[in-house]
């Protein structure tokens, strides 16, 4: 039995170095398609690695936009500082309040935003999140908070993805990495806000459909909620709009807009506003930037005029 | 709890500690640990039924106790009779009763009759044919004195729930696997290393290979009605290494725990697609379900001793029955139908038990004729996979319609080919690393043993990296829990 778990120990330890090594040469060799659990998308689509950059030197803003996709495409700080409020769109792709969490702990110190405007999507409450955290590690150094978004979403992609960033950073084969601001259809605006070209959408028949939400992420909500106001900072929770098609195939939206109610201020735009699905935006999901312009404003307005608040 | 899941990788390293640290001087206490490991094991699913293996459990020892004691043969007989129909009675209803209603209302509404009826929705029991045919071998072995009762209700509880077999196999004897529980087990260094061997192959089998097969083979299947030929044959090769990988790897884990827990239970696949003919294959698929189904039903219905015809009776029982052991559709009737008719003419000739000896005994690949019989064999069995995969009969026929067409020589067109490509060079390299050890018990269990420690175990450290970078990542369960 010694023998057995001697052996045992040394084979685990051998077995731990050899899988370092064979997950750089994979990453370093392989196309993806060879490597489909090691996904690694530096500066991949949603311009995540200049975002998280320029968030690094960031030292101070009013307000602080975290969310999914509809928010780093949803809201431009530019139109925000016309109105003369300085803010930084912290959204990433697929970002679900797991990774949320750890980015507002990474990051609240520093900047200490005046108000948190936090982009709530009800898919983002179904998903594992495993997406957003590859997202954030790859894009991100390798510190404790790249550990906790592999800890926090603990799966075989998370971890490759983790342990071979972490690898070519220790080598520093990322140090001179630079992202194009422009890339096919998207243009990155500092201040993290991706604007995207295309401007009309012609609409998709969209099958009726139901949220499927897990209990996790509503934890890790639950907990963004309370750190917040613990710090007393302002949280304002916005459901971004989307387009009518998709927003009506869903049966349980009304159910998801009571939890986030209870949670704190609320607006949900796809009831706030009426926008055009075909004038507005440029896919199911994403507003087009007359639909920005027009949706950042309204949100404007409700901060600037708390009366007018739904 | 599954196998290829994280709750499994904690419990294991429990109980091997528990068993070999606290309760490694007594038998008993051996024993007491296997039934609650088991009991929790299989509550993880659904703790109410764990009620049916209790009740399996103990109408069995009951029984074996009683026929232990009895000497009239009527009442020896009727004690027989008593485990069977309260074991298949429990079976059939849980797995059947469905079916037989189904069909019925059907076979009423040929007559012009409408029937209303109301869906029963009955949980099948994961694992229920499993235990009910290890049971039932206890008490058929005792009745034909066989094996002599078991007195020890731990041991016997061990036996009936063990849990790295209790839900998928392979199906013990008792005459095997009981007396073992009668011996306290020591640790063996040498049995516990095969074992970790074997469940890594088993690991990789159904998390690389069966899960990744399935992505495709799933994808083909369900949209069999709009995709040519050569693809649909794709589709059938795909689910051919599936059910291979997904069954297969199964048993060797299953086979591999127990070995770490002392135990040896007996091969369940011996390499099945390299099968020179269709009576080989089913020596060496399932193994313990086709013998059990040889020595408990083949050979008392008279077996191939009373003449031509009778064997040819019995053969199609045989096959028959394996195909509704599967479940409850006559999708697995036919698939059993179709193997007892590729059965037949070998049967017919004499030539059942013609490939008895080792595939390509002391060569390295296989002679024209051999590697032919292999070819022509794997063929048989991947067409008969199609219906064993169809949803129904109707999807199977139409499978069938698309694949026979003239498209069936046209490039394979679907989405997912890169995909596929991929699980293609893993399948390559399983058939590969599964013909170096043709002759041992499982893949791994030769291959490299006369390497330096050093490769040897850089090999398996390769295995385990190619389970992580290929692994399909949701949790799918096994196959054959279904059955």
């Amino acid at each position: 039995m010694r023998n057995f778990i001697l052996n045992l120990l040394k084979f685990s330890l051998l077995t731990a170095l050899l899988y370092l090594l064979f997950l750089f040469l994979s990453g370093q060799f392989l196309p993806a398609l060879f490597r489909p659990n090691l996904v690694y998308k530096k500066g991949a689509y949603g311009h995540s690695f200049s975002r998280l950059q320029e968030m690094d030197s960031l030292r101070e803003c009013d307000l602080l936009f975290l969310g999914s996709s509809h928010c780093y495409r949803g809201f431009d700080p530019r139109i925000f500082e016309r109105y003369g409020y300085s803010s930084f769109n912290l959204g990433s792709s697929s970002q679900s309040p797991k990774q949320t969490r750890i980015l507002l702990q990474k990051y609240l110190k520093q900047v200490r935003p005046k108000k948190v405007i936090y982009e709530v999507y009800p898919m983002t409450f179904c998903i594992d999140g495993v997406e957003a955290s590859i997202d954030l590690i790859s894009n991100s150094e390798t510190d404790k908070y790249a550990f906790d978004l592999f800890y926090e979403v603990p799966h075989v992609k998370t971890l490759n993805t983790y342990l071979y960033t972490s690898m070519r950073q220790v080598l520093g084969m990322d140090r001179n990495f630079s992202e194009p601001h422009d890339k096919p259809g998207d243009h990155y605006v500092p201040g993290g806000y991706v604007e995207h070209d295309l401007a009309t959408f012609e609409g998709t028949e969209v099958p009726r459909q139901q949220w499927h939400f897990k209990r996790e992420q509503f934890a890790a909500f639950g907990q963004i909620v309370r750190d917040l106001k613990e710090k007393n900072i302002e949280l304002i929770l916005v459901y971004a709009p989307i387009s009518k098609e998709l927003y009506q195939s869903y049966s349980n939206q009304q159910a998801f807009d009571q939890g986030i109610r209870s949670c704190g201020t609320y607006w949900n735009f796809n009831e706030i506003m009426s926008l055009d699905d075909h004038k507005h935006f440029y896919d199911d999901d994403h507003l087009n930037q007359q639909g920005v312009t027009l949706f950042n404003e309204k949100l404007i307005e409700l901060l600037n005029h708390p009366s007018t608040q739904p | 709890m599954l196998f290829n899941s994280i709750d499994f990788a904690v419990f294991l390293p429990l109980v091997f500690i528990a068993y070999w640290f606290l309760t490694q001087h007594s038998l008993t206490d051996q024993n007491g640990l296997i039934v609650i490991s088991s009991y929790i094991f299989y509550g993880w699913w659904d703790w109410r039924f764990l009620v049916l293996i209790l009740f399996s459990t103990g109408v069995d020892y009951f029984v074996g106790r009683q026929l232990g004691r009895e000497s009239v043969p009527l009442r020896r007989k009727a004690l027989l009779w008593m485990s069977i129909l309260a074991n298949l009675g429990l079976f059939f209803f849980f797995k059947y009763s469905q079916f037989f209603i189904d069909n019925f209302v059907e076979a009423f509404r040929l007559f012009g009759n409408k029937l209303e009826t109301s869906s029963l929705e009955i949980i099948l029991p994961v694992g229920i044919s499993f235990y009910t045919f290890q049971t039932l071998s206890y008490t058929i072995d005792v009745y034909r004195k066989k094996l002599e009762p078991t007195r020890d209700f731990i041991a016997f509880s061990a036996f009936v729930s063990f849990f790295p077999q209790l839900v998928a196999g392979p199906i013990e004897r008792a005459s095997n696997l009981l007396p073992q529980f009668h011996r306290k087990r020591t640790f063996e260094y040498t049995k516990a290393v095969d074992g970790m061997r074997q469940i890594l192959w088993g690991l990789f089998k159904k998390m690389v290979i069966a899960d990744n097969c399935a992505e495709t083979a799933n994808y083909i299947f369900e949209h069999s009605d709009q995709l040519g030929g050569s693809t649909l044959a794709l589709g059938a090769l795909f689910f051919a290494f599936q059910i291979y990988g997904d069954f297969s790897g199964y048993s060797d884990i299953a086979i591999g725990t127990s070995r770490l827990f002392g135990f040896d239970l007996k091969q369940n696949f011996a390499f099945p697609y390299f099968s020179r003919d269709i009576a080989e294959f089913w020596r060496r698929w399932h193994i313990s379900l086709s013998t059990w189904f040889r020595d408990y039903l083949y050979i008392p219905l008279g077996g191939s001793r009373e003449g031509r015809l009778i064997s040819v009776r019995n053969t199609f029982i045989i096959f028959l029955v394996s195909g509704f052991w599967h479940g409850d559709n006559w999708t697995f009737i036919l698939w059993g139908a179709l193997h007892a008719i590729f059965f037949l003419p070998l049967l017919l000739l004499g030539k059942n038990r013609k490939n008895l000896d080792s595939i390509a005994h002391q060569k390295s690949i296989p002679g024209f004729g051999e590697f032919l019989g292999i070819l022509s064999t794997f063929a048989l069995v991947v067409l008969a996979w199609i219906f064993f995969r169809a949803e129904n009969l109707g999807h199977a026929i139409q499978y069938f319609q698309g694949l026979f067409s003239s498209s069936l020589f046209s490039i394979p067109v679907f989405e997912g080919k890169g995909v596929a490509l991929v699980t293609m060079i893993l399948v390559l390299f399983l058939i590969l690393i599964e013909w170096k050890g043709r002759s041992a018990k499982h893949g791994l269990e030769q291959l490299g043993l006369n390497w330096p420690r050093a490769l040897r175990w850089s090999f398996y450290s390769m295995i385990v990296f190619l389970i992580s970078l290929f692994m399909v990542t949701e949790e799918t369960p096994f196959i054959y829990f279904q059955f």
